[in-house]
């Protein structure tokens, strides 16, 4: 009884932050709903016309299937770096986080520049339309599943692996039967998040002219507010549903998992020479070709530097304070968003319930709403903050409020993933010799969920180093990071200048990365 | 003791108000990128010693910052890369009319009737064509042209566009509702292709994967200084053909400024020689005052038409525009 009473006692304040937080994420869609509300506008008409379900159809026909190839792509190289005898694996193992880091509409510029007839690489297509933005896309935001999954793939079962092994299950077949199944949730969480991302996604579809829902909003956004308005209404309530779907499926078949260290490395054998050439053809399209390109810019575009222009004519000085406000925004972002998405994270994955499956949906669907909305929503809400509240207004933690609320379901999917690996029996364990609350979560089970809560936060920093429309109107006045700069440059033209500045940011991200995610990663084991 | 007290008093007076003058500041949003303004800030304050804050971003996302700010917005200075975003402020009672001492530094077909925005430089529309796929003998009198059959499939344009609406605007104003909808509709008819905007426009007529596109003259000014040997090349529509006008850049003062006469005085400097050589020859863009010439590569401002068009004036609007365009059933990427 005196147990019992006690776990009750430390889920009342859980479900109120839970519910805080919950919240605190509806503020994005109580912006939308007022607007298309407010303004006028014909909300039945807008939802019902061709204009609207036809580019609607596109993003969900871009989103699935993106989000279907980055479940296979990611799932196999994070497999491939962390549990086989790849060459080179520990190298590759933050070399392939990086993708992630080169903002979508760079990405697709370059990409663009390599291929086609006449480019750099003329024997591959240009890539253009649904197949364009479906593959640079899918090489852009594979990470989203391969990262927490480095997490997750640390702290598997070895224990099953084991006697699967000794009852003379094959290596093939101890990995699909007792290996993969552990990692569906995280692969899930992982597959949902790339699916959100490419429904917000505006660079790279329109520079690749596949003509989504975001376009719309995009090109409406000034002179047809009810309509653009409307239409981020629309993604956002899309995503909310599939996001509560989604944790309706997974509560059906979740299972208690055991968690384990010391997990047995697979030999490829044969398939080693086939397994690195696919991984290296990843890397060179996702990271390679694009860093090529970029060197390419800044060799052509050295002649016009001194031409009076800022940039490059001053040397590299002009990067400095970019490149250091980068690196404490995101990891500033990264961090605050892993705790304030914990209370939510643990309470979905162990209590369920109303008030924890919606708070993890509200988190979830801002993260379907294209950067510039969500600015435009924490203005509105913090421009009327009253009293000493306005002060915040364009301050620094306001603006890492705008990172954490965008970017706060992948913290919060990795979290989630992270902490249903963890079994509940060892709680149990700890409450029934009488443990406080406090200690058994931190004690016990917060180092079996840390490597999928620092994969999370990793997400989150790789996404605010690459974060533009909220950093442009919500950032402190004359805080400018790397990706500020590189939109600035792209904006007139002054690729050389794109290409340094990029190569910075890859550059910054692979030491955060590595620093951050998974050295601490590593050296746990 | 008296007098001690009254000579501090005085003596603190006056560093409070010199100091007052040496933190004069101005806050700015900028729809130029730093690349194209960046320069003459620093050039302002350091010829009037007022400091200048500024927020770069998209012309379209700041003005719509500034309507969402409202009444508490910090701003006092907006600098916009098209009418279009200054105009949606102006619809909204967002901007305070200028002085006329510095309105009349430019032409009035460079400015706003009520004078809350003003003119600060231009950019002319034109024809980017690649010299491999085009031969020069089959360009277009006219932009209308562009509706012929011997142009199908050859023309891309940026439908969603700020520079390219804005052009779609002055044709309403010029030829009238209709004829702007058929000639949209003769485009659509026409396979044109759509691209996401002017520079991708240039990179991609650059690359040969559409032989011309209707762009900004400056883009491809930029693209050959980056890289000399591309292939496209601007081509201005001769005769004041509507298909050239000139779009201006604008600066307004914002109705919620505290500080309206140290915007005005930035304005002015912005219409000032030195800015208007700026513009000239360091942006390649059409100078509007301070008779200043545009460099030597481009026809002079006499000899093509201009787009300043008036809210007012003008049926509808900016969102009418956007109407016309979507119902021409140009699909837009």
């Amino acid at each position: 009884m005196r147990v019992a009473s006690r776990a009750r006692s430390t889920a009342k304040p859980t479900s109120a932050v839970t519910a805080i937080v919950g919240l605190l994420f509806l503020f994005p869609l109580g912006y939308l709903l007022w607007g298309a509300l407010n303004l006028d506008g014909d909300l039945w008409g807008t939802l019902a016309s061709e204009a609207t379900l036809e580019p609607l159809a596109k993003s969900l026909l871009l989103a699935t299937s993106t989000a279907a190839a980055t479940a296979v792509v990611g799932t196999a190289l994070a497999v491939l770096v962390t549990r086989t005898d790849l060459p080179g694996r520990r190298f590759l193992r933050v070399l392939l986080a990086l993708p992630l880091v080169i903002p979508s509409f760079v990405g697709a510029t370059a990409l663009l520049a390599a291929f086609g007839p006449g480019a750099l690489i003329s024997a591959v297509p240009r890539p253009q339309g649904f197949w364009g933005a479906f593959a640079v896309l899918t090489l852009l935001s594979y990470p989203y599943v391969y990262l927490p999954l480095l997490g997750r793939l640390s702290t598997t079962a070895s224990s099953l692996e084991e006697a699967a092994r000794q009852l003379g299950s094959t290596p093939r077949r101890t990995f699909a039967r007792v290996v993969l199944p552990q990692l569906r949730t995280t692969i899930a969480a992982g597959t949902m998040l790339v699916f959100l991302y490419a429904l917000s996604d505006f660079g790279a579809v329109s520079l690749l002219r596949y003509d989504t829902i975001t376009r719309a909003i995009f090109s409406s956004r000034l002179f047809d507010r009810p309509t653009s308005l409307t239409l981020g209404l629309v993604l956002a309530v899309l995503a909310l549903a599939v996001a509560a779907g989604e944790r309706l499926l997974v509560s059906r078949r979740e299972r208690q998992q055991i968690i384990g260290s010391g997990q047995t490395v697979y030999r490829l054998g044969r398939a080693r020479v086939a397994a690195a050439a696919a991984v290296l053809v990843v890397v060179a399209v996702a990271l390679a070709t694009p860093i090529l390109v970029f060197a390419i810019w800044i060799l052509r575009g050295s002649a016009t530097i001194g031409t009076g222009f800022t940039g490059l004519g001053d040397g590299l000085g002009f990067l400095i304070a970019p490149t250091i406000n980068s690196a404490v925004a995101a990891t500033v972002a990264g961090l605050v968003a892993v705790l304030v998405v914990l209370p939510v994270a643990y309470s979905a994955a162990r209590r369920r319930g109303f008030i924890p499956e919606a708070a993890s949906a509200a988190v979830t669907s801002v993260f379907a709403l294209p950067g510039l909305v969500v600015a435009l929503a924490v203005v509105f809400w913090a421009i009327q903050a009253p009293g000493p509240l306005a002060g915040l207004y364009q301050s620094f933690p306001l603006l890492v409020l705008a990172y954490v609320l965008n970017f706060g379901a992948q913290s919060m999917r990795s979290s989630q993933a992270a902490i249903s690996a963890v079994p509940t029996q060892y709680d149990e364990a700890g409450q029934t010799l009488g443990v406080g609350a406090r200690r058994r979560f931190l004690e016990i089970e917060m180092p079996l969920m840390a490597p999928g809560l620092i994969t999370g936060g990793g997400l989150v920093l790789l996404s605010t180093l690459k974060e533009l429309p909220a950093t442009l109107l919500l950032a402190p006045i004359g805080f400018e990071t790397l990706a500020t700069r590189i939109w600035g440059a792209a904006e007139d033209g002054f690729y050389a200048e794109v290409g340094v500045a990029s190569l910075v940011l890859i550059g910054l991200s692979g030491v955060l990365t590595w620093l951050l995610v998974l050295r601490p990663e590593l050296n746990r084991r | 003791m008296k007098r001690l007290a009254t000579t501090m008093l005085v003596v603190l007076a006056l560093t409070a108000s010199s100091c007052g003058t040496s933190e004069e500041t101005i806050t700015i949003y900028s729809g130029r990128t730093e690349n194209l303004v960046g320069p003459l800030l620093e050039e302002f304050t350091a010829e009037t010693g007022i400091n200048i804050e500024v927020r770069y971003g998209q012309s379209a996302d700041l003005a719509l910052l500034i309507d969402q700010e409202g009444d508490r917005s910090p701003a006092d200075v907006f600098i916009s890369q098209s009418p279009g975003a200054v105009g949606f402020l102006a619809g909204n009672d967002r901007l305070r009319p200028i002085g006329g001492d510095v309105l009349e530094l430019v032409a009035p077909e460079f400015r706003n009737a009520n004078g809350e925005w003003i003119g600060m430089s231009g950019r002319v529309r034109v024809l980017v064509y690649n010299e491999d796929l085009v031969d020069p003998g089959e360009l277009p009198e006219s932009v209308f042209e562009l509706t012929d059959e011997r142009f199908r499939g050859r023309v891309a344009v940026a439908p969603a566009n700020g520079s390219f609406q804005d052009f779609v605007t002055a044709l309403r104003e010029t030829n009238g509702d209709e004829a702007t909808a058929a000639w949209l509709a003769g485009l659509a008819a026409n396979e044109v292709q759509t691209y996401a905007g002017n520079t991708a426009i240039v990179q991609a007529v650059g690359r040969g994967d559409v032989p011309m596109g209707l762009v900004n003259h400056y883009y491809n000014l930029r693209a050959k200084a980056e890289n000399p040997e591309v292939a496209s090349r601007n081509y201005f529509f001769p005769d004041g053909d509507i298909g050239s006008l000139v779009i201006v850049t604008a600066v307004s003062v914002l109705a919620t400024t505290d500080a309206p006469d140290l915007a005005e005085e930035f304005v002015a400097f912005m219409l000032s020689k030195s800015a208007q050589e700026f513009f000239s020859s360091e942006t390649f863009e059409y100078p509007l005052a301070a008779d200043v010439q545009p460099g030597p590569d481009l026809p002079p401002l006499a000899t093509i038409g201009v787009a300043a068009y008036d809210f007012d004036q003008l049926g509808g609007g900016l969102e009418r525009t956007k109407e016309l365009i979507d119902e021409s059933g140009l699909e837009s990427p």
